[in-house]
């Protein structure tokens, strides 16, 4: 029942769509010819596969330091490929294994925010009326904060540490992310088609799933993945400012704060923390763009 | 009556003076300081900032009874006559101490000091039942008045200070209490904000202008009371610059002549830029006071096996040369330092002590900070310490956390904090009572005092008791330095270093003399033309 | 349009009411006593003690709450307990600062952006369109308080051509060299984001423009270039001023780590040193005021473009 009329003309998102492929065909025919995106998202695949496999692939232990050895330069005694930190640390092993924490402290909070901030969101956009109310009211409040002074905020107040600055981070894009999420939801619920689905009696899940899931996840989702660099700049900003990692862990941003005072010595090595961060949120954001492009989406 | 309105009229046309005075006369020589500190120290008397508030603000606008005397590098500093020109105890009381105020000394606003000003000051850290009473003067003055009983008049020059106990080192903690002037604060209500907006000292610079957060400028004082002190330079600015390489930064453009404690890692840039570097030992060290209650560091011989695994030749390797090893709590140029056990790198020994009081591998949690005043570089240097001693047998769990909640650990004491064995908090160690008794003697037992771990002795506090009643420097000597080696002897702390208190400054700036002190003397400075 | 406004203003404020109360429970999420840096390192539990009844922080939350509140509404900040001095002063101050740095990144990023916006909106899938978008991605890809290090080197330490942080310590000249040379590379650092952000808005607004199948038609016709441009700009401006007036609210409390690399002395800075000496009062007023301020440029630039659309009222 409920595909038939799925099927209805009044359905924007699948109008837009050649019928032949399917969206998410039409999704993969675009990306192949964009290779901008493929070679970005070869780049972030490769970050991310270099952080998991951090344990395997690093040289030396991140933690193992040697003040004889300490702020070596690129290629040091042809073992430390690029130089070793302050504390006599290989400098590729803290960057293999700061890419696992910089990355965790980059994701998990957009994961979270995505779970929390769409689900009230689209509670808040199907349900409506007092419930939309209160839940967008609270959200409006976050939203009055400028999203770095947010995060400083609460992480500061919450004395830093990585896992109180993944709750900042994720406080900070719950709003937005449950924003995102109630536009698209009314949108969808306002259209006729979903006021004809309830009328024939499908039921309220099965209305749900279809109509207001399936065209709800494509905004959210690029959305998210659009938030992810911002993270990942805020988070390693966060432990920049001493609010977030704590030492000796390897992160990224502590690094670069760590470096700093040594830059005069070796700053190459010193900018290696800054250049992957770089990197990283470079390769995020367009493959986000050429997501966003391929699945048509305007968010 | 017409003096006072003759001294406000006085002030009021220096104020003009200084307003009227172009603001950048060609020959004006200028001494551009970078500070650690995060903001301008309190302008209102007593200093904040930690001592770096005393060196650049609290001694430069402000004299106590008592000064520092850092004309010389050569020796420790040790005290002389401020505004008491001299002191002794009463001889018919040994709890009551008599300073005579010196004669001649005029604040900054004109108004001559007497001993019913330094009354009025004492009344403003301590009665608060007088108008002038100031709560953050208050909290910082408590620090130095602990055995303070009260303050009297003697005659127009002389005051009489009681304490509750005997207390040999009273004048010590009189050089902490900046004095000053009660006419100015009269003039503002005794609003100490008002107040620390146009503050009137004694000392050898006045007051020029301020732009909070962001800079402090001092003008010399062509009539300080200390001919010889009389600054050489026209105007001191201070800025605040908590970040190291921001500091560096500064230097090398060329904002500013002088900075405080660059990163060992710049200095050899610092030095080819043809910047001169000043180290000095100082009464500083880095080192963790330990839990004599609770876990393995309440056997002596965990504690002599713990400072036995340091090879302490590696800190001033990862510090660049700018620390010096520390076997003891005070550095060797004390007069007090005395002849101490001296624990010399022997993982071996140490496994062996460890063997021999049951502890192998021992297990102990160090509480440290990421940051804070005289800690050093913390985290690279807590690593080390946990590196070597593991290597000599220990087990180290590192509880890092912001500086102050360690402050707030170290001031609760070892009774709420039994899983932690040992802090490291810096102290500052400028005086007998300061640099030992406080840390072993049982009546500072936390959180009454900064004898963390409870370390008790009662050989240690008859020694402590018998210092203080000693008013012969000479006799008094002689105790201290049986105070100092017990210390070394029963390894009441771990040490690891003494801070040499690099400063950097450019080519210009000539004539500084680094004293042995937390303390500087600015004065005799001049800058070069560029 | 009136009762607009009105309804606008009337729903901002249980916001700010929300914005205040976080502020305020922010402060109080945190492990230590606030009076603690005030003291000597070596001060005893009961002087603090009586440093916190002194201040009144031994008082329960709520009863805290309603006095600060009560305060606020009437201009009051409470004073500083790192240094004593009133905070709306401290304020004030600072945030004089962070509106220089933060206008001028924002002026400066849209002149810059504008122009290659329109560059590349026009001949969109075209290498100069990838340049400029490469450089819009470039600019949100930056983490700035990395770039404001590497700046400094070269153009502080190295060249000795510009001051590495501060300010020249009156106030601010527009026309005195000495002044502006301290703002540069702040501004230049700070103005990366925006950049990135309205060069893609233009971008994008553009080449929504000159894509439009009129357009098309009319430019085939002969219609002359200028005319075209005149007409995508006219159509572009808009979104891109809303973007640009977002920005400046979003550099307002986002300039914290510039500012501090750059030891400038504004709110960001001003709030970073606030949180290193848990300075509470000074804490929750500049977190409120810049909150605020947030919420207001939001406002207006909903207001600005409600007034020239008016399909796109929310509320």
């Amino acid at each position: 029942m409920s595909s038939a009329v799925s099927a209805t003309p009044t359905d924007p998102t699948e109008m837009a769509l050649p019928r032949q492929r399917g969206y998410w065909g039409t999704v993969g025919y675009r990306l192949r010819y964009d290779y901008i995106t493929l070679f970005f998202l070869a780049v972030l695949v490769l970050i991310i596969l270099s952080a998991v496999f951090a344990p395997w692939l690093a040289p030396f232990d991140p933690y193992r330091e040697s003040i004889i050895r300490r702020l070596k330069p690129l290629g040091y005694m042809d073992q430390y490929w690029l130089g070793t930190d302050e504390l006599g640390r290989d400098m590729l092993s803290r960057l293999l294994y700061g890419g696992r924490i910089t990355l965790t402290m980059g994701i998990v909070p957009v994961i979270i925010a995505t779970l929390v901030g769409g689900m009230l969101g689209i509670v808040a956009g199907f349900a409506g009326g007092v419930v939309n109310m209160v839940i967008m009211r609270v959200m409006d409040v976050f939203y009055a904060f400028p999203s770095v002074l947010l995060a400083v905020a609460i992480s500061g107040a919450m004395g830093g540490g990585a896992v109180n600055g993944m709750i900042a981070l994720s406080l900070v894009f719950i709003p937005p992310l449950c924003r995102v999420a109630e536009t698209a939801t009314t949108q969808v619920r306002n259209l006729d088609f979903v006021d004809a689905a309830r009328a024939t009696g499908a039921p309220l899940r099965k209305v749900l799933w279809h109509h207001v899931i399936g065209n709800v996840l494509g905004p959210i989702l690029i959305y998210a993945s659009s938030l992810v660099s911002v993270a990942i700049i805020l988070a390693s900003g966060l432990s920049f400012l001493g609010l977030g990692v704590k030492p000796p862990d390897p992160d990224w941003g502590l690094m670069l704060n760590a470096l700093r005072q040594s830059i005069y010595v070796s700053p190459l090595v010193c900018a290696m923390p800054g250049i992957a961060i770089l990197i990283t949120s470079i390769s995020m954001n367009l493959v986000s763009d050429g997501l966003r492009a391929a699945m048509d989406v305007r968010a | 009556m017409t003096t006072r309105r003759l001294a406000t009229l006085a002030a009021g046309f220096a104020l003009l003076a200084t307003l009227a005075a172009p603001p950048a006369r060609a020959q004006e020589t200028v001494l551009r300081v970078a500070m650690t500190a995060g903001d301008i120290p309190l302008t209102a008397g007593i200093p904040d900032q930690g001592f770096e508030g005393w060196r650049f603000v609290g001694y430069n606008l402000y004299d106590a009874l008592v000064s520092w005397d850092l004309s010389r590098g050569d020796v420790a500093a040790d005290i002389k006559p401020g505004l008491a020109e001299r002191w002794e105890i009463d001889p018919n009381n040994n709890r009551r101490w008599l300073f005579h105020i010196r004669r001649g000394v005029k604040f900054h606003d004109g108004s001559p000091l007497t001993a019913a000003d330094i009354v009025w000051n004492f009344h403003r850290f301590t009665l608060e039942s007088a108008p002038q009473f100031n709560a953050r003067q208050f909290a910082f003055a408590r620090a130095y008045l602990g055995n303070y009983e009260s303050i009297e008049q003697v005659d127009e020059f002389t005051v009489a200070i009681t304490t509750k106990q005997p207390d040999s080192l009273l004048p010590y903690n009189m050089s902490f209490l900046m004095m000053v002037s009660p006419r100015r604060s009269a003039e503002v209500n005794n609003d100490a904000d008002a107040f620390a907006r146009n503050p009137s000292g004694t000392g050898p610079y006045r007051f020029s202008r301020m732009v909070p957060g962001e800079r402090l400028e001092l003008v010399r004082n062509a009539e300080y009371w200390d001919e010889a002190r009389r600054p050489r330079h026209d105007r001191l600015v201070l800025l605040p610059m908590p970040e190291a390489s921001t500091r560096t930064a500064a230097l090398l453009s060329g904002q500013v002549d002088w900075i405080e404690a660059p990163a060992p890692d710049a200095i050899p840039r610092l030095r080819s830029s043809r910047m001169q570097i000043v180290t000095a030992p100082y009464p500083h060290n880095w080192s963790y006071q330990l839990n004599f209650v609770d876990g393995p560091f309440s056997d002596v011989r965990v504690r002599r096996a713990a400072n036995h695994a340091l090879n302490r030749a590696d800190f001033r390797e990862l510090l660049g040369g700018v620390a010096i090893e520390s076997f003891a709590t005070l550095p060797p140029s004390t007069p007090y330092y005395g002849n101490p056990v001296r624990y010399e790198y022997d993982p071996a020994r140490a496994r062996a002590l460890l063997r021999e009081a049951g502890c192998l591998p021992c297990r102990v949690t160090l509480a440290i900070s990421t940051s804070g005043s005289g800690q050093m570089q913390p985290l690279p240097m807590n690593e080390l310490v946990k590196a070597q001693m593991e290597a000599a047998g220990f087990q180290v769990t590192l509880q890092t956390m912001d500086w102050n909640a360690l402050l707030q650990m170290g001031r609760e004491g070892r009774e709420r904090h039994q899983g932690v064995n040992g802090i490291n908090i810096s102290r500052s160690l400028q005086d007998p009572f300061n640099g030992m008794f406080r840390f072993v003697w049982s009546r500072q037992a936390a959180p009454a005092g900064s004898n963390w771990g409870h370390y008790r002795s009662p050989e240690m506090d008859a020694l402590i008791d018998r210092a203080l009643s000693t008013f012969d420097p000479a006799a008094r000597l002689a105790i201290l330095r049986q105070v100092h080696e017990k210390m070394s002897e029963d390894a009441v702390m771990l040490w690891v270093v003494h801070d040499l208190n690099p400063r950097a400054m450019s080519p210009r700036v000539r004539g500084f003399v680094q004293a042995q002190s937390w303390f500087q003397d600015l004065t005799p400075i001049t800058i070069a033309p560029r | 349009m009136f009762g607009y406004v009105i309804r606008r203003l009337i729903a901002a404020i249980p916001i700010a009411l929300g914005v205040s109360m976080v502020c305020f429970a922010l402060v109080f999420l945190a492990p230590g006593d606030p009076v603690q840096t005030l003291l000597p390192p070596d001060a005893d539990a009961e002087t603090v003690a009586r440093l916190k009844a002194l201040y009144g922080l031994d008082r329960p939350i709520v009863v805290q709450y309603f006095d600060w509140l009560w305060r606020v509404a009437g201009g009051d900040f409470g004073r500083s307990i790192a240094n004593g001095r009133p905070v709306i002063e401290e304020i004030q101050r600072s945030l004089g600062n962070t509106v220089l740095l933060a206008g001028l990144s924002v002026l400066i990023a849209f002149s810059i952006a504008f122009v290659l916006g329109v560059i590349a909106g026009r001949k969109s899938g075209t290498w100069l369109d990838r340049l400029v978008t490469g450089v819009a991605v470039l600019g949100v890809s930056i983490p700035n308080y990395w770039l404001a290090i590497v700046l400094v080197i070269i153009f502080s330490v190295e060249m000795m051509i510009l001051p590495s942080s501060g300010t020249a310590g009156d106030t601010f000249d527009p026309t005195s060299w000495d002044h502006i040379r301290y703002l540069i590379l702040p501004v230049i650092t700070l103005s990366m984001i925006p950049v990135g952000i309205i060069a893609r808005t233009t971008r994008s607004a553009v080449s929504e423009v000159m894509n439009q199948e009129f357009v098309v038609t009319l430019r085939a016709n002969g219609l002359p270039e200028w005319r075209v441009l005149k007409h995508a700009i006219k159509n572009a401006l808009p979104p891109v001023l809303a973007v640009m007036g977002l920005q400046f609210g979003t550099l307002m409390g986002g300039s914290i780590l510039v500012e501090t690399v750059y030891a400038w002395p504004g709110s960001g800075y001003l709030l970073s040193k606030a949180i290193l000496t848990r300075d509470v009062p000074v804490l929750q007023g500049t977190i409120l005021v810049l909150a605020m301020i947030f919420v207001v440029t939001n406002l207006a630039v909903d207001l600005f473009q409600s007034t020239l659309d008016p399909r796109i009222r929310r509320g």
